[in-house]
């Protein structure tokens, strides 16, 4: 639906008000369509009984639910905040607010009022199925089996109980209770995503053989669907299989064209050179990531914080001495918060942490060494209009950036005139444009590149030096780290 | 004086009934009282109004033209024997009658109106302006008329007027709402341009949101921005403002067809028709819904009733023959065809209609005939538009190839194209898929897998949708649409690709047209000397022209039937209209000379009553015995597979053949008995059945198919050997090769795509 640009307030009463023939015949034809699931098609007579003077009770949760299948998500969560001040203690209309504001993604909010759901109607099982998935995307794993549990035991055959009990005894390693579950009869749905879940289930389990073969299946006999393709493609490449991979995330991506994570993958796996899709890859992947990511990377002998620090006491002695501090520092990706916690001896005016992943922003946030943290892309923050910077940090943030020069150039503007710029890369080859996107999804750079686009952005390089910045699978990743500060006369050359 | 309590006569209870515009109560009354000759002349008159009113024309005409002679001063019987000449597409009988009733009362307010209409219709706009504003001088504010005016401003280009006449209407005339709402959003839309037309009516809805007039200008702005859900919603909320207003429900059940859903289109439009009998428009929507459900019996009788009433529109002629052919009365459904194209002059949409019947006629269904009437087409669209081709010119790199179809999904084109085109090698090719109609089952699902490029475009024009196609760099274009409902083979007029091919989807016989450079075809299908019964050039791939795809959910073929019933059971699983008399004929000399055999028939149409029983009642002089046949209706795709479990031999129609059922049947174990002709329907079964190793199926005559069948039949240990090991035959031949076949493709395209760069 097209929005309406009148200046009126919404949903102001309307002059001439209807008969009640006229509300009747609006409500009983909103119903009738929302019963058949058509959405769109309910939503102008919803519309317009919220102008009646005193609609229908239901008829505001109705048009929330309209809202909310449209993905209207803010407009939803409105609806029902007025249809709760009519009727405070209604447990359905506490879920249907739960439901709005998850999907706006106002987590807190959301489990806020699953909770109320429950507590204004214990007997419920779809509100104690609601709290239970909303406390399982907190980590409080055991709370979400025991209330999906319950919900199951009150209705048994409940497919979407099942299905959310499947996935969070998944998501809590239980596999084989998860499988046991997922492979029974009578959950198949149209819109469960049963068999992706079962291979995702299986794969977590660290099965790859087993979930390639149970996607397989499902694709040889049911509609392919984006997630099955995904979850087939994860398989394979944790057999090695990496051209098996590419094909099936280019289907994946194709019938879900939206998806930045699928698009960026595929295309990287696929040998096309892309920077779109990146920031969306790089959020899904650490959003998913954040829980285990320190775990993981410091397994791996992540040294991009430690090279940093070293490298601004090499730059400024001053800071080794002690009789120096940083002024404020940028850092750029920070991510949990590794980098802070390495500099955070050193600090004087202040750290800024800036990254797209709200999950690991909120375990930066309790580390306790950042003045401000915020959820954005990095192109933005530097576009911003702020205060000189004495130090920018951008460890292993260009791997998801892929371009540099407009970074850059944006760093320089941003930074003092005596300010240095510190970035790690994964170093790659000089062909072609200078920078690639590798098959492991991340970008890698090339040296006479960084140089040629240091030099464009009017930035002198201080050091360039040849580093390992951690291991993977398949060995050292061998990487660059990069100190530069503005060039004196500020002109590009 | 009248006693006040006694009972009004039929004839003053008649007349109210009539003011009161419940023409079906007045009728009775009004014919009591012209029987009893109370009311004298006046009572023929109106009971022949009653009848007007209730669009049973062709009764009330000889009615009214009685009144013309009974009562010779009155300008009422001219004006109404008018209006019926009008609707019947009589122009000049329409102006001579109207110009009558005017002569007798020159302010006629309706009568000049109506005049104006006829004038405006045959093409002189300034005449129709002139006795626009007669009538307007003597009735101002008469709504009809400020809506012709409307119109005509529209038309002269004064489109900002035009809406503020039709907003004058909408606030002072409900009655008029409908027509209003539609003009008003072309004025808008000509006035201020598509966004702000749409912000306008907003804000209409905004100040005024219980007038259904807003929602329904919204409807039709909407039509056509590739949201029907969105229209749909408007008509609803309209609908819900103003109940039963019969245009309203006719939009509504329009949208509702347009998504799909005849179901719950057809009692809106039967409620519409109701309130608005005299509406030709809901006659034709009518019959095509009945089309959708196969309900073709049905069809024919709301065709036939339309026809006596409203005279011999071509687009109910051809609705008519589409009707006929369908219940399987094949002859009598080309003869309507050819009515539509004589009374229309030729019009585009006949002769296309007339040829999309041609290939079911048992006589005429022959390559040449059909060769002729896509020539035919051809004329009549002109030579194809000349465009220079941006796409470069090398013979041998990575090529674009763009399907064009509303079929992408489960559909016999999804069964034959699918796999052939996953096939098609990646590093040579590239796909881009133009879908006319937006298909979400599995089969479509793998289609937007393969597809690189993707785009829905059922609501683009033809002239937008070829420069879209060209736009996109498409270097082959392989339509999969044809004449058909799920096609725009006459988009590839405006060239949009500088190759187009035609392949599968309504692909029956020679398209006839100049821009269709290719027919992909095979050996079978078209031998060496074909060429001449096609104006494109023939592209024959080395198997078949098709690549199946077996439906993974299908059943085991199971044991011979006629080994546990004791007698053979032969089995047709097409459509009525592929079921010619010749055929039925054919039919019956096999059950002759099969003691005991039976005949099974499942299509949907015989589930519908009318329809089987106009088929039933032609068998019994065909020679059929109805005790020996199983008539039988459509059932789910699984179902309709394992029916095939209880037949030993598939009997095949003719002249147009079966296609996907004829792979059908052989993946399910059951061999098809087929005749070929000459035309490219009338070889599919050959085509399938050699493809698959069974060539000896096909018959070349009438004689030799019953012999084959009366042969076949005997050999019961033969069938049972055949049947146990024909899935896999099948699975292993050409026919469901798929990378062999995508092979095929691929250089069948190259070759094509070679012969354009050495010739340009």
């Amino acid at each position: 639906m097209h929005a309406a640009l009148s200046p009126r307030p919404p949903h102001a009463p309307a002059a001439v008000p209807p008969d009640v023939a006229v509300v009747e015949r609006l409500f009983q034809r909103a119903c009738d369509l929302m019963q058949q699931g058509r959405h769109v098609e309910a939503l102008p007579a919803l519309d317009r009984l919220r102008r009646v003077p005193t609609p229908p009770p239901m008829a505001l949760g109705l048009r929330a639910e309209a809202l909310l299948a449209l993905g209207r998500t803010t407009e939803a969560v409105a609806d029902v905040d007025d249809a709760l001040a009519a009727d405070p203690g209604s447990s359905a209309l506490l879920q249907l607010r739960s439901r709005a504001r998850r999907a706006g993604g106002d987590r807190t909010g959301a489990l806020d009022d699953a909770a109320a759901a429950v507590l204004a109607d214990s007997a419920s099982p779809a509100a104690k199925a609601l709290l239970g998935t909303a406390l399982l995307e907190q980590g409080q794993h055991d709370e979400a089996v025991f209330l999906i549990g319950a919900a199951l035991r009150a209705d048994p055959a409940n497919p979407q109980y099942r299905f959310a009990l499947a996935r969070a005894l998944s998501e809590t390693g239980h596999h084989d209770a998860a499988e046991e579950i997922l492979s029974q009869h009578g959950i198949e749905r149209p819109d469960l995503p049963v068999a992706a879940l079962r291979a995702q289930n299986a794969l977590a389990a660290d099965r790859p053989d087993l979930a390639a073969a149970l996607a397989r299946e499902a694709l040889a006999s049911r509609p392919a669907d984006a997630s099955l393709h995904a979850v087939l493609a994860h398989a394979l490449m944790r057999l090695r299989d990496l051209d098996g991979a590419a094909a099936h995330l280019l289907s994946a991506s194709r019938l879900r064209p939206e998806d930045g994570y699928l698009a960026h993958l595929a295309a990287a796996l696929n040998g096309d050179t892309t920077e779109q899709g990146a920031e969306a890859y790089a959020t899904a992947l650490f959003d998913r990531y954040a829980p285990s990511f320190e775990l993981s990377l410091l397994s791996l002998g992540w040294r991009g914080p430690g090279l940093v620090r070293r490298a601004l006491e090499r730059l400024r002695p001053g800071l080794a001495a002690g009789t120096e501090r940083l002024g404020p520092v940028l850092d750029l990706g920070c991510g949990t918060g590794l980098v802070g916690v390495a500099l955070s001896d050193l600090l004087g005016g202040g750290l800024t942490g800036v990254d797209l992943s709200a999950r690991m922003l909120e375990q930066a946030a309790r580390k306790g060494v950042y003045t401000a943290l915020r959820q954005a892309n990095l192109m933005t923050v530097l576009r911003e209009a702020q205060p000189p910077c004495d130090v920018i940090v951008a460890a292993d943030v260009l791997i998801y950036l892929g371009q540099a020069d407009e970074m850059l150039a944006l760093c320089r503007r941003r930074l003092a005139p005596d300010g240095l710029l510190l970035f790690t890369v994964e170093r790659g080859a000089d062909t072609g444009m200078g920078w690639h996107l590798e098959r492991s999804a991340r970008f890698s750079h090339g040296r006479a590149y960084l140089e040629r686009a240091l030099a464009a952005a009017a930035l002198d390089v201080v050091e360039m030096r040849e580093e390992v910045l951690r291991l993977e699978d398949d060995g050292m990743i061998d990487g660059l780290l990069v100190a530069a500060r503005p060039a004196p006369s500020g002109a590009a050359h | 004086m009248q006693d006040a309590s006694a009972p009004p006569s039929p004839f003053r209870a008649g007349l109210d009934a009539l003011a009161a515009r419940a023409p079906a109560t007045a009728l009775p009354l009004l014919r009591a009282a012209a029987e009893s000759g109370e009311g004298g002349a006046y009572a023929g008159l109106n009971l022949g109004l009653a009848l007007a009113d209730l669009g049973r024309v062709e009764e009330a005409l000889p009615l009214l033209r009685d009144a013309a002679v009974a009562l010779p001063d009155l300008a009422e019987p001219w004006f109404r024997l008018g209006l019926a000449a009008a609707l019947r597409r009589e122009p000049t009988e329409a102006a001579r009658l109207l110009d009558a009733a005017l002569a007798r009362a020159p302010e006629h307010v309706p009568a000049l109106a109506a005049r104006a209409m006829v004038a405006e219709a045959d093409g002189h706009p300034g005449e129709a302006a002139a006795l626009l504003e007669r009538a307007r001088a003597i009735d101002p504010v008469e709504p009809g008329l400020l809506l012709m005016e409307a119109r005509l401003l529209l038309e002269q280009g004064d489109a900002e007027l035009a809406a503020s006449r039709c907003e004058a209407v909408l606030r002072a005339h409900p009655a008029q709402m409908a027509a209003a709402a539609k003009l008003l959003a072309r004025a808008l839309r000509a006035w201020l341009g598509e966004a702000d037309a749409l912000r306008h009516v907003d804000a209409g809805a905004e100040a005024d949101p219980f007038s259904p007039a807003w929602p329904l200008a919204a409807a039709h702005l909407q039509v056509g921005c590739g949201r029907p859900e969105t229209v749909l919603a408007h008509l609803r909320v309209a609908e819900a403002l103003a109940p039963g207003e019969p245009a309203i429900l006719a939009e509504l059940a329009h949208g509702l067809m347009r998504a799909g859903r005849e179901t719950e289109a057809e009692p809106l439009l039967r409620e519409a028709m109701a309130a608005s009998p005299g509406d030709l428009d809901l006659r034709n929507m009518l019959a095509s819904v009945l089309w959708k459900r196969y309900r073709f019996a049905e069809m024919l009788a709301v065709l036939d009733d339309a026809l006596r009433n409203f005279g011999e529109h071509p687009s109910l002629l051809s609705n008519r023959s589409l009707a006929l052919t369908y219940c399987g009365r094949q002859r009598e459904g080309l003869a309507a065809a050819e009515r539509a194209v004589a009374i229309s002059g030729g019009e585009l949409p006949t002769l296309i209609n007339r040829l999309s019947v041609l290939p079911y006629h048992p006589e005429q269904g022959g390559a040449a005939p059909l060769l002729a009437a896509g020539r035919d087409i051809a004329r009549r669209v002109g030579p194809p538009a000349r465009v220079a081709h941006g796409n470069a010119r090398d013979p041998e790199r990575r090529l674009r190839v763009g399907v064009l179809s509303g079929c992408l999904g489960v559909h016999p084109v999804g069964w034959l194209t699918l796999a052939g085109l996953e096939a098609l090698p990646a590093d040579g090719f590239e796909l881009a898929c133009y879908a006319l109609r937006t298909r979400r089952d599995w089969l479509a699902a793998r289609y937007r897998a393969r597809a690189t490029l993707w785009r829905d475009v059922a609501d683009l024009p033809d002239e937008a949708l070829a420069e879209t196609i060209r736009d996109d760099g498409v270097d082959v274009l392989l339509d999969c649409g044809g004449y058909g409902e799920g096609g725009r083979l006459l988009a590839l007029q405006h060239r949009p690709a500088p190759v187009q091919v035609k392949w599968v989807g309504v692909q029956f016989a020679s398209t006839g047209l100049d821009c269709v450079d290719w027919m992909l075809t095979d050996a079978r299908e078209t031998p060496p000397g074909f060429e001449p019964f096609y104006s494109e050039r023939l592209l024959r791939l080395p198997d078949g022209y098709v690549c199946y795809t077996p439906p993974p959910y299908a059943p085991e073929p199971g044991p011979l039937p006629a080994l546990r019933n004791g007698y053979v059971t032969f089995g047709c699983f097409n459509n009525l209209a592929k079921v010619t008399p010749v055929t039925l004929a054919a039919w019956a000399e096999v059950l002759r000379q099969v003691p005991g055999a039976r005949l099974r028939l499942r299509t949907h149409a015989l589930a519908d009553p009318a329809t089987r029983a106009d088929f039933v009642s032609r068998l019994a002089a065909l020679g059929l015995d109805p005790d020996r046949l199983d008539l039988l209706g459509g059932c789910p795709h699984a179902e309709m597979l394992a029916a095939y479990r209880d037949i030993d031999i598939a009997l095949d129609p003719f002249p147009y053949t079966g296609g996907l059922t004829v792979c059908e049947a052989l993946w399910m174990g059951v061999p098809v008995v087929a005749l070929a002709g000459d035309g490219f329907a009338a070889r599919h079964a050959l085509s399938h059945l050699g493809n698959a190793g069974l060539p000896g199926w096909v018959a070349g005559s009438v004689e030799d198919y019953v012999r084959l069948a009366r042969y076949r039949a005997s050999d019961l240990a033969g069938l049972a050997a055949l049947r146990a090991g024909l899935r896999d035959q099948v699975r292993q031949s050409p026919l469901c090769d798929a990378p062999r076949f995508g092979q095929a493709l691929g250089q069948a395209l190259r070759h094509a795509w070679r012969d354009w760069c050495a010739r340009n």
